[in-house]
């Protein structure tokens, strides 16, 4: 096996990458990173296993998912990306509250426009 | 939920058994064990099954040992909540409440705008035409993971996310009406009330306050607001 086809999660564990592994079509070798961020706060073994439970269709899918959630591990160990959970429900409160004051004002102005009539 | 942001012990292998993830990974619970202030031996060991199942053990421990102790509750909790999001749905775990939320932003923002430009409207000196009106059935567009924020915001309020109803979230398909967003003071086309409603919209505007709003699968936990240092 020529060692440069192997993929990044293969090439990152130091070993062969055989036919059918479960990595290589989700972590390219022009990618090393993203493999690496992925072990990180997974591990290998339960990477796979998760791919493994999952149809082949979704696999992509779920790979960008754990990459993405990794990354946010790995930038803000302490809250991940339930840190921007909590930012786009703040965001949320605040943009229904500005619904609601704008509301106000429109019931005013109708109010004052229909006594002016 | 049961793993305890609240450290009630400095470690285990007291006389008060094995913690949690002791329990789960069937090992002696030693004095101080990284794991023993978060997980209880009761029902720490289910949720600990879960973090187990998608981190690992040794992993959850790393990343533990990498973070201040004072800041260890709220890393547990939200490792906690990562892990269970990925059991409930394994192909996109959070991701999928994340991209949830985002379009119910732009859906909120898209209503925003309607109703600043319909009081713009109201508020210029000659009539104007009647403003088109929103389709309800107007979705927002779909996001990719690429478009996902990567922002770090500095105030953390981890008990809201426990009461959003996760249940009601995870899925990709999710359609949120405008409609479902409008609350306090109703629109002004019912204007039998007149002088009530102008009241109740003038309270609103001087106290600054929002008008209270069920919050769907609401578990009564105290809101536990976390400023990060």
């Amino acid at each position: 096996m020529n060692p440069t086809k192997r993929c990044a999660a293969c090439k990152y564990l130091r070993r062969r990458c055989p036919k059918d592994c479960i990595f290589s079509p989700y972590f390219p070798p022009t990618d090393p990173d993203k493999f690496a961020c992925v072990h990180r706060i997974y591990g290998a073994g339960n990477v796979s296993k998760m791919l493994q439970q999952i149809p082949v269709q979704a696999r992509a899918e779920a790979v960008e998912s754990l990459c993405f959630e990794a990354k946010c591990r790995v930038e803000d160990p302490v809250y991940g990306c339930v840190g921007i959970i909590s930012l786009l429900q703040t965001q949320i409160q605040k943009t229904q509250s500005q619904i609601a004051q704008t509301q106000a004002e429109i019931t005013i102005a109708q109010t004052q426009s229909s006594q002016f009539m | 939920m049961s793993c305890s942001g609240n450290p009630s012990s400095s470690g285990g292998g007291g006389g008060g058994g094995p913690c949690g993830a002791c329990k789960f990974l069937r090992r002696k619970c030693v004095a101080g064990c990284i794991f023993a202030p978060y997980f209880d031996s009761e029902q720490g060991a289910a949720h600990f099954a879960a973090v187990h199942k998608v981190f690992g053990a040794s992993n959850v421990s790393k990343l533990l040992q990498h973070v201040p102790e004072h800041k260890r509750p709220d890393a547990v909790i939200s490792i906690c909540f990562e892990a269970q999001a990925r059991l409930r749905d394994p192909i996109y775990g959070c991701v999928a409440h994340i991209v949830s939320l985002q379009q119910q932003v732009v859906s909120l923002q898209t209503e925003l705008s309607y109703v600043q430009a319909h009081l713009a409207t109201l508020e210029l000196p000659q009539p104007q035409p009647p403003q088109p009106q929103v389709s309800s059935s107007t979705s927002p567009p779909p996001l990719s993971i690429s478009d996902l924020p990567t922002i770090s915001p500095s105030v953390y309020d981890l008990s809201s996310i426990f009461e959003m109803g996760m249940s009601s979230t995870w899925t990709m398909q999710q359609q949120l009406r405008p409609s479902d967003h409008f609350f306090g003071v109703p629109s002004g086309s019912n204007m039998g009330g007149g002088g009530e409603l102008q009241a109740l919209a003038r309270e609103f505007l001087q106290g600054g306050q929002v008008p209270a709003q069920p919050s769907p699968g609401t578990s009564g936990s105290a809101s536990t607001v976390i400023k990060r240092e």
